[in-house]
């Protein structure tokens, strides 16, 4: 689904991924693990070209999507980034209502079928498991929800414009340990529809969450395994390390 | 003297001072107020100038402030915000912004006489719109421009970052971004920086000397290319080159109070105007 052969990132002249090739399964939940500045979180940012947003950043190497090199001068990138869905670690709703946060995306891509809006809304609302908890305030600012609803609406969002893949960065880190269980539980359930790679600070994040884990450390993917190889028994030490919270 | 004694001491200082400036605010408004309200009945409001300026109303003058204040709007609002907007989303923060920005900030410097000598040369003479209102209106829209640029620009750096990343990250264009999210979150404060000009606009005297304003008309403006009389020209004509001075000193006193009035109602409705849509905005 996704293949990296030979990434190196640069912003100006600092190197933040150094030779990194990798191959994330689709309908799979991969975890990106390491400790803080590893580069995991600009790794993941390559996939939908957000980081095309920072002056004086250079990339090498090749990143395929759907075997397609994403970062092809072919490749619209209004176009990719509505298939490759993103949540970010502080939750940033639009400053409007509940409603119109959910139909922003489907609006900014041409739909204008206001029946088709509605039930989409719904639809996503309901995949991110918050319908029930907003249906009576769809017409509130998105402000008025707590935290972990905002991040959930953010998630409907994503999910509105019916990506193929979702990036997750630290989508829990600024919430609360419930809201936070309520985030792995969806997770749990979009594995079936979507690809998901989640960056997390969490080690049982992802131990719950993923099915694969990347460990990076100053750049470099230092190991990439199953989770639970990876939480049992890694193949190197330094990985135990991190994981058992001996350095980070 | 103990340290909290000084405190106490320091702070009357703090608290006098400032009650100071509201009694200086409130002195004039009230001075104005009971000088002016002795002339102002419905005629002095929606009548004209009579007696050699010493009777009658200053509805001309009411008016032509409008219009300028409007036409002034109509030309500096889009140019500004547009301008701001460039210079924010699109332009980065090469040596060009830089110098836009610093010639920006010239503009807003010069004084305000010279701008009436410029839009006399360019409106009235260069581009032969003569005395005109649409002629004061350019000069009052070009002393308004910096303003207005330098409040929107506040205005759409003060919008989150990660409002734009969210909506890019949706598939959407640079240009849906500003309009459906980073301008309209902008533009309360985009609102504050046309009050500031409205009030600039009407309070204006050298810019619109010798591009428009009229000494006496007998009757109001028919086309935006007439002379109009404005209320702070008018008195200043009152107080200084009225036909009889001392019998329109109070006609100066009303027509002050009506400028003050109609500088504080733009200001009133574009502040509520304000409130009402951050508060839809955002969370309160």
């Amino acid at each position: 689904m996704i293949v990296t052969k030979n990434i190196n990132f640069y912003y100006g002249t600092f190197q933040a991924l150094k030779n990194i090739s990798m191959t994330m399964e689709a309908n799979t939940v991969t975890a990106f693990i390491g400790p803080s500045g590893c580069g995991k979180s600009t790794f993941l940012r390559l996939f939908n070209r957000m980081n095309d947003l920072i002056d004086g950043t250079r990339l090498e190497g090749e990143c395929l999507i759907k075997g397609k090199d994403i970062y092809d001068k072919s490749i619209n990138i209004d176009a990719l980034r509505k298939d490759i869905g993103m949540v970010f670690q502080k939750p940033n709703p639009f400053p409007k209502s509940v409603f119109e946060n959910v139909a922003y995306g489907l609006r900014v891509n041409g739909i204008k079928d206001k029946k088709f809006i509605a039930d989409k809304v719904e639809e996503t609302l309901k995949a991110a498991a918050l319908f029930d908890e907003v249906k009576d305030k769809l017409n509130k600012s998105a402000f008025e929800l707590s935290g972990g609803q905002q991040q959930r609406l953010c998630i409907a969002r994503a999910l509105a414009v019916e990506p193929s893949i979702l990036l997750m960065d630290e989508p829990a880190s600024a919430l609360d340990p419930i809201s936070t269980s309520k985030i792995e539980e969806l997770i749990h359930d979009l594995k079936k529809k979507y690809t998901i790679v989640i960056v997390t600070h969490n080690m049982q994040q992802a131990a719950r969450v993923s099915d694969k884990t990347g460990f990076f450390m100053l750049g470099e993917l230092i190991e990439y395994n199953d989770t639970k190889k990876m939480f049992l028994n890694p193949d190197k030490e330094i990985t135990q390390n991190y994981i058992t919270g001996r350095f980070g | 003297m103990n340290k909290r004694t000084k405190q106490k001491f320091a702070f009357f200082f703090f608290r006098l001072f400032s009650i100071i400036i509201v009694g200086i605010l409130i002195a004039i408004l009230g001075f104005i107020a009971v000088n002016g309200l002795k002339v102002i009945n419905w005629e002095f409001l929606s009548g004209m100038p009579k007696e050699g300026m010493t009777e009658g109303g200053i509805f001309p003058a009411i008016v032509g402030t409008c219009y300028l204040i409007i036409g002034s709007l109509i030309f500096a609002v889009p140019l500004g915000v547009m301008a701001a907007i460039y210079t924010v989303e699109y332009a980065g923060n090469g040596k060009v912004v830089r110098f836009i920005r610093m010639m920006t900030n010239n503009l807003a410097s010069i004084p305000s006489i010279v701008f009436g000598l410029f839009g006399m040369a360019l409106f009235v003479k260069g581009l032969g719109f003569g005395d005109s209102i649409i002629a004061g209106s350019l000069t009052l829209g070009l002393l308004t421009l910096p303003i207005i640029i330098r409040t929107s620009e506040e205005a759409l750096k003060a919008v989150p970052e990660s409002y734009r990343t969210g909506s890019y990250a949706l598939g959407a264009t640079k240009l849906q971004t500003i309009r459906k999210v980073v301008f309209p979150c902008a533009l309360p404060n985009i609102l504050t920086g046309i009050i500031l000009s409205i009030s600039r606009v009407s309070g204006e005297t050298a810019p619109i000397l010798f591009t428009v304003a009229a000494y006496f008309l007998p009757s109001l403006p028919d086309s935006i290319f007439s002379q109009a009389m404005a209320l702070p020209y008018h008195l200043y004509v009152l107080a200084t080159s009225g036909t009889d001075i001392e019998a329109s000193r109070p006609m100066a006193y009303g027509t002050a109070l009506v400028l003050v009035v109609i500088v504080l109602f733009f200001n009133l409705t574009a502040t509520l105007l304000r409130q009402r849509l951050s508060k839809n905005m955002k969370n309160k």
